[in-house]
């Protein structure tokens, strides 16, 4: 048992805060969950073994034995495969735990994999990585649902964006259009695991690399114009508002990879966008339709969420950082009067979505996000520091201004703490 | 989920995870067993991919085909090339066709992506050859050696049947490419030891 603990609610009993009753209770919560952890801890232990030894097989498999005869390798080629099928069903027949189920699940999965490698080079069968990548996920993607699996999930979609990049951003041409519906395929288990166990670890995870594999394989849809720009642009803004959503703004900051994504991305782009080259070449480019649509698609998804956030009175306190990609939307739909309302606009609202942030940050009291946004100002003054033709004193006095802004803003939140503080003590103090 | 549904279910998604390999190896075999082996003279370089190995990339000389048929310029797709055997024994292209002809000749499907001036272009499918990862590299640099010194000949030897073509092995004047990077290694070793 936590000797710590015991210390601590020993201290709390000495001090008449808890009754001896309220101390066997805490104690005898800790012991119950402290009985729960070992499981999970096999768990753990049990999918990395399986991941481990699957991965060995695959790169033992890669090795090529060329001193063993054609058959023997088939042979060998569909005994991991075997194996993990019979793991599998003892698993279900038996109604094993999540440890047996997770472990065998992995393994299978691996296993599928280095079972068609092994034969395509057994026979010199043709064919590159992505098509390889595309046969193994759908062969091994109704484990999602048939197993239930949580690693099943995470493998299924590193192997997706995989795919994805192989074929979109290494043969150029090819647009890796299966990607939308081995993305779609987990998302019926994604949005049931939100409204059944959102606080779970997995949801957690996923909801960070759900997010950041569409991140990753937007690119390779275009054709490389400015307008891959305008539809991250897009896909930033879609990811904030749906980081915006009831279901996801209860949740730890840390756990909302939508609104931290979805923010920085924003900022990112938003500072290349202060610069002139963009507004310039964007007059002067011509579109494919394909760019087009998916760009006008992000928009209007953007819009929908925005629209139902409305609808279901979620959004009282204006926030610039939601409807930032809609104004440069805006902007770039005006680009043909000219660069100059759009360089000028667009550095406004950098500065605003900084200024926005630092009063966020000063009104949920997190040092975090003040201090983010005066990181975006600073930014936005270092990009301009480069690029404009303003004198040295004038950009001299700007530079001070910001480093004064940094202490004034922290200084100011340190205050309005302490007087929280302050307010909270006193407040205890009169109910005593 | 029902669960004679849910059984049924796993056990089918079982059946195509091991339909899916074996069918590959039936092919195959069935191809090698009773196919027509062609011999395509080739040059090898050496690749690696993450979860085969290191294969070896095949770049024939056999790819392209002359043709008066102004309907090939700008043509991009696949390709049926129908094969025949030259007066040294090596592979040809008899002709090529947009659609399957109904001729008795062998053919594969290639990928073609550059036509013009009367010349359909195309890349052969079977252009990796999978080797043992201390091979891999010295196949490329024993070949390209082999070829500078003399008139060595280096080809693969490919089963075909109904569409299907197999590379069974790559060879260099008759020696299986293995056996011929062995030789080189040794030499390389006794030459390294002498020194």
């Amino acid at each position: 048992m936590n000797t710590k603990l015991e210390k601590q609610l020993a201290e709390l009993l000495e001090a008449n805060i808890i009754t001896s009753d309220t101390a066997q209770k805490i104690l005898a919560f800790y012991h119950t969950r402290a009985q729960a952890k070992p499981n999970r801890l096999f768990t753990i232990f049990g999918v990395l073994g399986a991941l481990l030894s699957g991965l060995g097989i695959i790169l033992i498999i890669a090795h090529n034995w060329d001193d063993l005869q054609r058959s023997t390798k088939t042979f060998l080629a569909f005994l991991p495969l075997i194996i993990g099928q019979m793991a599998c069903a003892y698993g279900v027949f038996k109604n094993k735990k999540t440890a047996w189920v997770e472990s065998s699940a992995t393994f299978l999965i691996l296993a599928v994999g280095a079972t068609i490698s092994l034969v395509s080079q057994i026979y010199n069968i043709p064919g590159n990585l992505s098509s390889f990548l595309l046969i193994w996920t759908a062969i091994t993607a109704p484990f999602i649902y048939l197993m239930r699996s949580n690693l099943a999930v995470i493998i299924h979609l590193v192997l997706a964006t995989w795919y994805a990049c192989d074929l979109g951003y290494f043969y150029n041409s090819h647009v890796p259009w299966w990607y939308l519906l081995q993305f779609a395929w987990i998302l019926p288990f994604y949005i049931s695991l939100q409204k059944r166990h959102s606080e779970s670890n997995l949801a957690g995870i996923l909801n960070w690399i759900l997010p950041l594999s569409l991140v990753i394989v937007l690119g390779s849809f275009t054709n490389g114009d400015t307008l891959v720009l305008l539809m991250y642009i897009a896909l930033f803004g879609l990811l904030y508002n749906i980081g915006q959503l009831p279901l996801f703004k209860v949740q730890k900051l840390r756990r909302n990879g939508y609104t931290i994504m979805g923010s920085l991305g924003t900022v990112f782009l938003l500072t290349i966008l202060t610069f002139e080259w963009f507004w310039k070449d964007a007059i002067n480019e011509s579109f494919h339709a394909r760019g087009l649509i998916i760009t006008a698609l992000l928009f209007l998804s953007g819009i929908a969420v925005i629209g139902y956030l409305r609808l279901k009175k979620r959004l009282k306190d204006f926030n610039l950082f939601q409807y930032a990609f809609l104004i440069i939307g805006l902007l770039y739909l005006t680009k043909d009067l000219g660069a100059v309302h759009g360089i000028v606009l667009t550095n406004f609202l950098v500065a605003g979505l900084g200024l926005f942030a630092v009063r966020i940050g000063i009104n949920k009291s997190s040092y975090g996000i003040l201090n983010y946004g005066l990181l975006i100002i600073t930014v936005l003054i270092v990009c301009r520091f480069f690029d404009t033709n303003l004198d040295f004193v004038f950009r001299g006095i700007l530079f001070i201004s910001v480093g004064a802004g940094f202490f004034f803003a922290n200084y100011l939140l340190l205050k309005k703490q302490r007087k929280n503080n302050i307010n909270s003590t006193s407040n205890t103090a009169s109910h005593e | 989920m029902n669960k004679s549904i849910y059984i049924i279910s796993l056990f089918l998604l079982f059946s195509v995870q091991l339909f899916v390999p074996a069918q590959m190896v039936y092919q195959q075999e069935d191809a090698l067993d009773t196919g027509t082996a062609y011999k395509f003279k080739t040059q090898p370089i050496d690749p690696n991919d993450p979860f085969r190995g290191k294969f070896i990339v095949l770049n024939y000389e056999m790819n392209s085909f002359e043709t008066n048929d102004q309907s090939w310029n700008n043509y991009k797709g696949n390709v049926f090339v129908y094969l025949k055997k030259d007066a040294e024994g090596f592979a040809a292209v008899k002709t090529v066709s947009k659609t399957q002809l109904p001729t008795p000749d062998d053919y594969f499907m290639a990928e073609s992506n550059y036509n013009f001036n009367g010349k359909v272009n195309f890349d052969l499918p079977f252009n990796r050859f999978y080797m043992n990862e201390n091979k891999a590299y010295d196949a490329e640099v024993s070949v390209q050696e082999a070829q500078v010194d003399t008139t060595k000949t280096c080809y693969a030897l490919v089963y075909v049947k109904d569409g299907t073509a197999v590379l069974d092995n790559v060879f260099i004047d008759d020696k299986p490419i293995q056996e011929f990077v062995e030789a080189y290694q040794d030499k390389r070793e006794t030459i390294e030891q002498g020194n």
